[in-house]
């Protein structure tokens, strides 16, 4: 039996929806810059859900005439614990920014020449539309690639790439946490929360997690190392603020951390220092385990760390004696080695057999809230296999993700099938993936390429045709249920008008969708959309509440413990938390985490090394004029060491130069990285005129970062490239 | 004959795995959610339902008997036929023991 044709017949006699019309909101451009603000004007508050970055964080947006003035943190969502960050506060910017795409554009000039033809709306449809279906005509619908990172709209692109019959959706986790996603995942089933608060005792590899914000885990460590509740240990090769505010600081030897994990673990089970009442009942695998980590030794470790075993064996006890109340940080960042998988499952199993799992102060699995769904009319499956190959390659990823760096290799070979229209959703390809010149074949191979996006991002510097989002203060999103120890539930709600002519993300689907006789699976409103998710709310007029509110968070209680129950099925293979795991033997992966020593730079390299700061989100808002204050260009970091054997003084230009790509920067000279490693950020020198403020200023890490991934989940390997510097 | 084999690696290439069980994940979801879901929800005379509530086996095994309420009536009954393998398909690819590894958003 195959499945059913839907038509819209029978998903009208199914769902019971009823066609809703479309009110696109038009109004005049630049009228914000041509009439100001009136001071007499009368002021209102509306919540709404901050989209600076990916942690949801709720605001509540003063505005005054028609404009918004201010923006200030809501207390009643437990998870942004009544901040608002200095990105936040910076999404006024985001608004009223100069350098905005203010109607859509369709290229005249070549490629990257940035020539650029104001067009309605109705013709940057119909030019996507008339490009997207020839593209399918002669590659079939497998022919486009769809990519978008995440977002409250994102839905609206991916299903559009799904209705439109192609498999080829590729989202952001493989350049962000897949390997921390699928190690967690396949330990416990579930990727848990840490419980910062009411830790004790916590180590963190490279996560820095004040500098790069994660609410409330920021706000939470803060508060424990502040207050002394909690120790924190911190291995990092960089001395970042967190290694500065840590108990104990470690320069680690890249590539290390997982024999120091493992290390760890020897000596904690040699010692029979695991909690053993939780490993027998919870947990499958102790006696493999056991086994396979008797060849780490603390004194093995020291050498491949640098890190003294005696430290190493107290740091295992320690962490041992807090129990329930310790934990190994996961983190939120990208993968670093080809192993990265395995160091952050190694983190899990240690995590696993101290009896953290489900206890204050240890991790926590998620909790949620309910919420409606709105049903739309399903399309039939895509029937052309993914291009990136993930059921064969990495059959443990996650499959509606994608795995973005062997796409892109496959797309550049041509195999198994050519691949020549890129439809991108708020993406920077152009920097968000390693090796730069790699993305750039990719583009010259394409038939096609349209960009949604708010700002002239490098990615849509070179595509045909740009369409100009709303800022997320001109529009209202799809509600979200933020699962965690403190779960909500967030609504994003239009603040303001648009003040250019932009529209919402569904609209913009909407609108090519209708060209591409697609119309069908897009047949409702956001009003719609948003209607049906309040409704299955467990509070009294949901609605009301929650464009009163933006925000609603239960109990605003904690629960621990729900899951701590001996008939408790974990969604594992075998029900239990996996610390040997069978279904990774199966797809040909080390059941358990096995150490191979990473390749160290030769004397006259460095390994380059990535991290964040509090004020950009990845490659974005480093032209968003209040945020570039904190920093206008990026630097090199490199230790007084080799800066004087090369004889590079701080503050002068420099040239970075790996395997794929040269750039040239200024250098900072500074004793907070080790001797083997350079550190730059990423967001700086844009190719896009229209980011004005760092357009050519400082350099891209994306132009000499080479191509690797993680062998188990696909995720991108950031700390694998070797460059030599030089004075400019 | 090596044209040939590429063809067929091709074509091998283009066959969606999902089509091995033959039915739509994304339909099923639908349908589970607008059929099943109107009685199997927290609250309701019917037991809440959801894709984690068996193995991917127990699913299997459940679909192979084709019988809804207790063995009282056959499935294609309360759901129809077409229907089925579609809400078979969606419950086993996200079943307890599934590998569904979580993500972002999205």
């Amino acid at each position: 039996m195959g499945t059913i044709r839907m038509d819209r017949r029978l998903f009208l006699k199914s769902a019971g929806a009823t066609a809703g019309a479309v009110a696109a909101t038009q109004v005049g451009c630049l009228r914000y810059f041509k009439k100001g603000r009136s001071s007499a004007a009368e002021t209102k508050e509306i919540p709404t859900t901050c989209e600076l970055c990916p942690n949801k964080c709720s605001a509540i947006a003063v505005v005054e005439g028609g404009f918004v003035k201010k923006l200030n943190p809501n207390p009643e969502n437990p998870k942004s614990r009544d901040m608002l960050c200095a990105r936040g506060n910076a999404a006024i910017k985001q608004v009223y920014d100069p350098d905005r795409i203010k109607q859509p554009m369709i290229r005249v000039g070549a490629r990257g020449e940035g020539k650029w033809k104001p067009v309605s709306w109705d013709e940057a449809f119909d030019f996507a539309a008339k490009k997207l279906s020839e593209v399918k005509d002669k590659y079939g619908p497998q022919g486009t690639l769809w990519s978008s990172t995440e977002g409250f709209q994102e839905v609206f692109f991916k299903n559009l790439g799904l209705a439109f019959g192609s498999p080829n959706i590729v989202r952001h986790p493989t350049l962000c946490l897949a390997s921390v996603n699928l190690a967690y995942s396949a330990t416990f089933g579930t990727v848990p929360s840490f419980d910062l608060l009411n830790s004790k005792f916590v180590i963190m590899s490279g996560a820095n997690r004040f500098e790069s914000i994660i609410t409330p885990d920021t706000m939470d460590l803060i508060g424990g190392v502040m207050e002394r509740k909690a120790k924190l240990v911190y291995l990092d090769p960089r001395f970042t603020v967190t290694a500065a505010k840590a108990d104990e600081w470690y320069p680690i030897k890249p590539g290390s951390d997982l024999a120091f994990i493992l290390a760890m673990i020897h000596v904690i089970i040699k010692e029979g220092r695991h909690s053993k009442d939780f490993v027998a009942t919870y947990t499958t695998g102790f006696d493999q385990l056991a086994e396979h980590v008797k060849q780490y030794t603390p004194e093995w470790a020291e050498k491949e760390t640098e890190i003294p075993a005696a430290d190493i064996v107290r740091i295992a006890r320690e962490f041992a004696d807090a129990g329930a109340r310790a934990l190994y940080y996961a983190g939120r960042r990208s993968s670093w080695y080809q192993n990265d998988f395995q160091m952050r499952r190694a983190q899990a199993i240690l995590n696993a057999i101290v009896g953290n799992w489900d206890q204050m102060g240890g991790m926590v699995p998620n909790a949620k809230l309910p919420k409606g769904e709105f049903l739309f009319m399903p399309w039939d499956e895509p029937k052309a296999a993914r291009v990136d190959e993930i059921e064969t390659a990495f059959p443990l990823a996650a499959k509606g993700d994608g795995v973005y760096l062997k796409l892109r290799e496959n797309v550049l070979s041509g195999k198994p099938y050519p691949v020549k229209g890129w439809m991108v959703y708020k993406q920077d390809p152009m920097n968000s993936l390693p090796d730069q010149a790699k993305t750039m074949k990719m583009i010259e191979q394409m038939d096609f390429i349209g960009v949604i996006d708010l700002q002239m991002s490098d990615m849509a510097w070179y595509a045909d045709v740009v369409f100009p989002e709303s800022a997320y203060l001109e529009r209202t999103d799809p509600v979200e249920v933020m699962p965690g120890i403190w779960p909500a539930v967030v609504y994003r709600q239009q603040v303001v008008k648009p003040i250019h002519d932009t529209k919402p993300n569904l609209e913009i689907v909407q609108g090519l969708a209708k060209r591409l006789g697609l119309s069908d699976y897009f047949d409702y409103t956001i009003d719609q959309w948003v209607e049906a998710e309040f409704k299955d709310l467990p509070i009294p007029m949901a609605a009301e509440h929650m464009k009163k509110h933006g925000v609603w968070a239960a109990s605003g209680q904690p629960s621990y413990g729900k899951t701590l129950n001996p008939e408790h099925r974990f969604v594992t293979k075998s029900g239990k938390i996996e610390l040997f795991s069978e279904r990774l033997q199966e797809a040909g992966h080390d059941p358990l985490p096995v150490y191979t020593a990473q390749p160290q730079p030769r004397n006259d390299q460095f390994r380059l090394i990535l991290g964040r700061v509090g004020y950009f989100t990845h490659a974005n808002q480093s032209n968003n004029v209040w945020l570039h204050e904190f920093m206008k260009e990026n630097d090199l970091w490199i230790n007084p060491k080799p800066a004087e054997r090369l004889g590079i003084k701080d503050g002068s230009y420099i040239t970075v130069t790996s395997s794929v790509g040269s750039v040239k920067l200024k250098a900072r000279v500074t004793e907070e990285i080790r001797p083997d490693c350079v550190f730059m950020l990423h967001g700086f020198g844009k190719k896009s005129k229209m980011q004005s403020l760092v357009y050519n200023v400082g350099a891209s890490d994306a132009v000499i970062l080479e191509t690797a991934w993680d062998k188990v989940s696909g995720n991108a390997a950031f700390h694998e490239t070797f460059v030599k510097v030089a004075n400019a | 004959m090596r044209n040939t084999l590429k063809l067929l690696a091709v074509l091998a290439a283009l066959t969606v795995p999902l089509a091995a069980q033959g039915g739509s994940d994304t339909k099923g979801k639908f349908f589970f959610k607008k059929t099943c879901k109107s009685c199997h929800t927290p609250g309701s005379a019917a037991k809440e339902i959801t894709p984690l509530s068996k193995t991917q086996a127990q699913w299997k095994a459940y679909f192979a008997a084709g019988k809804h309420k207790k063995g009282a009536e056959k499935i294609d009954s309360v759901v129809k036929p077409e229907q089925v393998k579609d809400i078979q398909t969606f419950l086993v690819n996200h079943a307890s023991d599934s590998p569904q590894p979580e993500t972002c958003g999205g």
